[in-house]
């Protein structure tokens, strides 16, 4: 066909790349584009501005280090004697982090329905949309004043503030993960007459299901850190030791302290990448 | 089943009953129209493949069986249900009694094979299945059909590590979960290759056959539609063009199905 004639031959072809295009593309070091070479001034501009806004000063940071290192002196050694308290309280961290993960995740999972855009109706997926930004705008801390104002200090208080918080950050990521899912299986279950129920149940949650407990896993990770912040603000846990400690200028415990969270924090990050590898 | 059996169009019988009956069907999206006056039968046992290039509706006759296409005009009868006028919750009712093979499979890739299969009860499935429970008998059922198609082995494999003419099997075995009392497959051997498509196509007509169940099948490999199909029925900007049985298809009439094919491609390309 082709080869007939040279007419219709241009007729079926496509336009071709217009030559300077495809010289372009062949040479070895192309010339940045117009959009790159303007938007590194831009960046760099809102970087200095920003750095400006926040006091940012290479100077005060030389001057600074000299007290820093003075204090970094003062946390060794680390003085374990009181081991015993610090455990017992990091295992009240770490219950904590367990019940409010569990708590946030279960809750999450259950709006992330209603904010799923293939699951949801319109009328229930707008409003579940904006109450968890209004959520995850919140920071964790507020929570926990809330709540310690609410139900007291300590841990109780903590779980709370740990559930919504964890609603805040992971609710919008489930919802999108059970919107990702492959479409084919929920249109063969809706050809088998299932219910709505059920083509959740076989259509969406398999193929969610690793997504899900991997975030799941994630969220655990950041609730055992975000869990010693909070008994800052008396909402149990280690915290309340921890700024104790520092206001005692007990530095040796301090140290003993420190290094016990980042023993936890470090071997729970490793299982819970250990076991996100296996399941995806 | 047993009545199925009986109805079956055997020589010297009364015509069957057709358990497909498509009237003066007319679909539209908008303006544009994409089946102008269908008419279709499928009477239990029979094979019927569905021929038309792209765009041709094929693909919009199929879903306006299950009612996922908008009707503007004609009837949609498909296993005693009134497609266009179906009442609250014959949706599910219709859907349940139609047995659906697609072109992607559409299994649950974690899932095991026995699972999906059982899947395709669960129409009938009670609250039980809250929990992913299924009754005894459904799982005998199920691995019954998986014997059918071939694949009981593998009942324990997740879907997502069969091969595609396996996966495509279990599909088969799941529609037939569902005790369909019509089998529609869109182009069900289009990811496969001629060889598996060859057998995937013989097993889809020996249920015809065995279970009295028509089964419409759309095929764009017009050789395959001749070999594997009591009937065909050609498609073209929305209108039937042939509808002959395969042995006696005029050759020029189905050719005129494809006119201009090789023109568009070339534009495409």
């Amino acid at each position: 066909m082709t080869t007939t004639s040279d007419a219709p031959a241009r007729r079926t072809t496509p336009p071709p790349l217009p030559p300077e295009e495809r010289a372009r593309l062949e040479r070895a070091f192309s010339v940045p584009r117009t959009r790159f070479l303007l938007g590194i001034p831009v960046a760099a501009a809102v970087l200095l501005w920003s750095m400006g806004g926040a006091e940012f000063n290479f100077v005060k940071l030389g001057e600074g280090s000299v007290t820093m290192a003075e204090f970094l002196s003062r946390l060794f050694p680390p003085d374990f004697s009181k081991l015993g308290t610090i455990l017992e309280l990091l295992v009240e961290t770490l219950q904590m982090a367990v019940v409010g993960t569990v708590l946030g995740a279960v809750l999450s999972l259950l709006v992330a329905f209603a904010a799923a855009s293939n699951i949801a109706p319109r009328w229930l997926y707008y409003p579940a949309r904006w109450a968890m930004n209004v959520i995850r705008s919140v920071p964790d801390l507020v929570f926990a004043l809330m709540f310690v104002s609410a139900v007291g200090l300590g841990p109780f208080a903590g779980i709370l503030a740990m559930t919504l918080g964890s609603l805040g950050s992971i609710g919008k990521i489930f919802a999108e993960a059970m919107e990702a899912v492959d479409r084919g299986p929920v249109v063969a279950m809706q050809a088998v007459g299932a219910s709505k129920r059920q083509i959740i149940q076989y259509g969406v949650l398999p193929q969610a299901a690793p997504l899900l407990v991997s975030y799941t896993l994630l969220l655990f990770e950041g609730n055992v850190r975000g869990a010693t912040i909070l008994g800052l603000v008396g909402a149990g846990g280690i915290g309340l030791e921890l700024t104790t400690a520092m206001r005692m200028y007990d530095y040796g415990h301090l140290s003993a302290i420190t290094i016990c969270i980042i023993v936890l924090v470090t071997v729970i990050d490793q299982g819970s990448a250990l076991i996100r590898r296996r399941i995806t | 089943m047993t009545s199925a059996a009986a109805v079956l169009d055997l020589p010297g019988h009364a015509p069957a009953l057709p358990l497909i009956t498509v009237r003066d069907l007319r679909v539209a999206y908008g303006e544009h129209v994409v089946l102008d006056g269908v008419d279709l039968d499928l009477r239990p046992g029979e094979t019927v493949a569905l021929l038309g290039s792209s765009g041709s509706g094929k693909s919009t006759l199929m879903r306006s069986l299950t009612g996922f296409a908008p009707v503007t005009r004609g009837t949609v009868r498909v296993a005693g249900h009134d497609v266009t006028h179906l009442p609250r919750g014959g949706l599910r009712a219709l859907r349940s009694d139609v047995g659906q093979v697609f072109q992607q499979f559409h299994l649950i890739p974690r899932l095991s094979v026995l699972t999906n299969v059982l899947t395709g009860a669960l129409h009938e499935a009670g609250a039980v299945n809250l929990v992913g429970g299924f009754s005894r008998a459904h799982r005998v059922r199920a691995m019954a059909l998986l014997d059918r198609v071939g694949i009981a082995h593998k009942a324990k494999e997740p879907a997502r590590s069969l091969s595609g003419g396996q996966q495509q099997r279990v599909a088969i075995a799941r529609a037939l979960m569902q005790q369909p009392r019509v089998i529609l497959a869109d182009e069900p051997v289009a990811s496969l290759d001629p060889r598996l498509a060859g057998s995937v196509l013989r097993l889809l007509r020996q249920i015809a056959t065995e279970d009295g169940i028509p089964v419409l099948v759309s095929l764009h490999v017009l050789p395959l539609a001749l070999e594997h199909a009591d009937r065909v029925v050609g498609l073209r900007h929305g209108r039937v063009l042939v509808d002959a049985p395969a042995a006696q298809a005029d050759p020029a009439a189905l050719a005129a199905l494809y006119a201009g094919e090789d023109e568009h491609d070339d534009h495409d390309l």
